[in-house]
């Protein structure tokens, strides 16, 4: 074929691309933080709360998991703003990101709960511990370290799915690069940059997760 | 192993013909149209009064109806290849379509990518927003949040015009960019001035207004680079249709004003 590749175009602008990197690192980060505090709550009151709390707690997750994330982008970003509730483009990015991740981290970290024997509930019970504290406690370090490895997946993909806040002018890595492409036209070498850049990302967390699960799990064992 | 090697072979050979296929396709575009009895041309449908889609969710609007007349002047059936706005070129150079047809605004930067024709109609950029929010020339944006869609013209002119301190943002979408304004996410948008126009129309409890026009510019359209024959062919039917008034005539019907006196390229 006759395409003529320039990269020299895009690794001018390599500090814009290397800052949209950056934001996409800090949005994942922060909404898997916040989203494995949600997913730990909920996934508690939905094994061990209340009934209608439990239903609660239900619809969030299948109202989330069931519905495309673009979707509860816009309600989010273009919605809530008539309901008085307003977010910057990145705020509304991480809520929406948090909200999602949360519901598919709350199925995640109930099945590691479910995994747990239940002699071991029981004995927290024998002991006189309450409910929450047997969760806390006895319950939830066997049951991350169960279904760490599935978290660490959902992270990547919530990692990836960042690019689609794009679409509600955040200015993370996709964004960067659709507006790359758009002034250089460079499109094939752009997305190929950008591509690099998310798999120099995904596997870099990989490592690190690898690397939290033996410090926490491994190591802080053998002590 | 030896099945694994031959796969391989095989694999290498059909892409070698591919390659030399589309290579030989690009040379005589026009002869592969005629002989396929088919043209691609983009539909951009959220771009209105340019590119929409009608009450049949079928696209329609000033620029379709531009490809509809060309592929019908030419004698061939028409495939519509839908794009957004920052698909137009890629659409193109990417061989998904033959013309992009999609109110593609004729710069310098531009052509560096894709060749264009002469220009079969024109349109004005404006800033757009809300009678409450004060903008009366450029030098008022200082301050404000400015929504604009990426891969527009708009998106290459406001910022030239933009005092320090103004804060642009990108959407994706000019459906997402109006959307933007309407929820009070931005204080303005750029765009085109119909666009503007038929914002303002469609949401009246808004106040939508033109506050100041930043250029007006002449729209073509474009083929990729080296699809000469292709290009003469639109040439010659871009200047048949504005000798006869078929251009003014769409261009009318679809934006409600009188088309300009169009230079040629």
């Amino acid at each position: 074929m006759t395409y003529v590749f320039q990269f020299g175009i895009v690794f001018d602008q390599l500090p814009l691309l290397l800052e949209g990197a950056l934001l996409t690192i800090r949005l994942a980060a922060t909404a898997m933080v916040f989203g494995l505090a949600v997913a730990v709550m909920c996934a508690y009151l939905r094994t061990s709360g209340p009934k209608p709390v439990r239903v609660l707690v239900a619809a969030y997750v299948e109202g989330i998991r069931n519905t495309p994330f673009l979707v509860q982008l816009y309600i989010i970003y273009f919605s809530l703003p008539a309901l008085g509730i307003r977010f910057e483009a990145n705020q509304a990015a991480v809520v929406a990101m948090v909200v999602s991740f949360g519901a598919y981290a709350t199925e995640i970290v109930r099945a590691g709960v479910q995994s747990v024997p239940v002699g071991q509930v029981e004995v927290g019970l024998a002991l006189g511990l309450k409910r929450f504290q047997i969760y806390r406690l006895i319950v939830l370090f066997p049951a991350l370290k169960a279904v760490f490895p599935a978290l660490a997946s959902q992270f990547i993909l919530l990692l990836l799915g960042s690019s689609v806040v794009s679409a509600i002018s955040a200015n993370e890595l996709t964004a960067v690069a659709n507006s790359l492409q758009s002034t250089t036209f460079r499109a094939f070498e752009v997305y190929i940059v950008a591509t690099v850049m998310y798999l120099t990302i995904a596997v870099a967390f990989r490592g690190f997760f690898a690397a939290l699960y033996w410090i926490v799990f491994v190591r802080g064992r053998e002590r | 192993m030896q099945v694994t090697v031959r796969h391989l072979a095989a694999a290498c050979a059909a892409l070698f013909a591919v390659a030399i296929g589309s290579q030989a396709a690009d040379a005589q575009a026009l002869d592969r149209i005629l002989k396929d009895k088919k043209i691609r041309i983009t539909a951009e449908v959220t771009s209105p009064p340019f590119g929409i889609l009608d009450k049949d969710n079928k696209p329609t609007g000033s620029e379709v109806e531009t490809a509809r007349q060309l592929a019908k002047d030419l004698g061939v059936e028409l495939e519509l290849v839908q794009v957004t706005g920052p698909q137009r070129i890629p659409a193109l150079l990417s061989d998904r379509a033959d013309l992009a047809i999609s109110s593609l605004s004729i710069t310098t930067d531009r052509a560096k990518t894709v060749w264009f024709s002469s220009p079969h109609g024109a349109l004005s950029i404006v800033i757009g927003g809300g009678k409450n929010v004060n903008i009366k020339s450029a030098a008022d944006l200082a301050g404000k949040k400015i929504g604009m869609t990426r891969a527009t013209l708009e998106e290459q002119v406001v910022p030239k015009v933009a005092p320090p301190g103004t804060n642009i943002v990108f959407f994706d979408e000019h459906s997402a960019t109006q959307q933007a304004l309407l929820s009070g996410q931005v204080d303005a948008i750029g765009g085109a001035a119909f666009l503007i126009n038929e914002l303002g129309k469609r949401n009246p409890d808004k106040g939508i207004e033109t506050k100041f026009t930043v250029v007006t510019a002449f729209y073509g359209i474009a083929v990729k680079p080296g699809n000469f024959d292709l290009l003469q062919w639109v040439n010659t039917w871009v200047f048949v249709n504005k000798q006869n008034g078929v251009l003014a005539k769409i261009y009318k019907e679809h934006t409600g004003v009188d088309l300009v006196d169009l230079p040629n390229l």
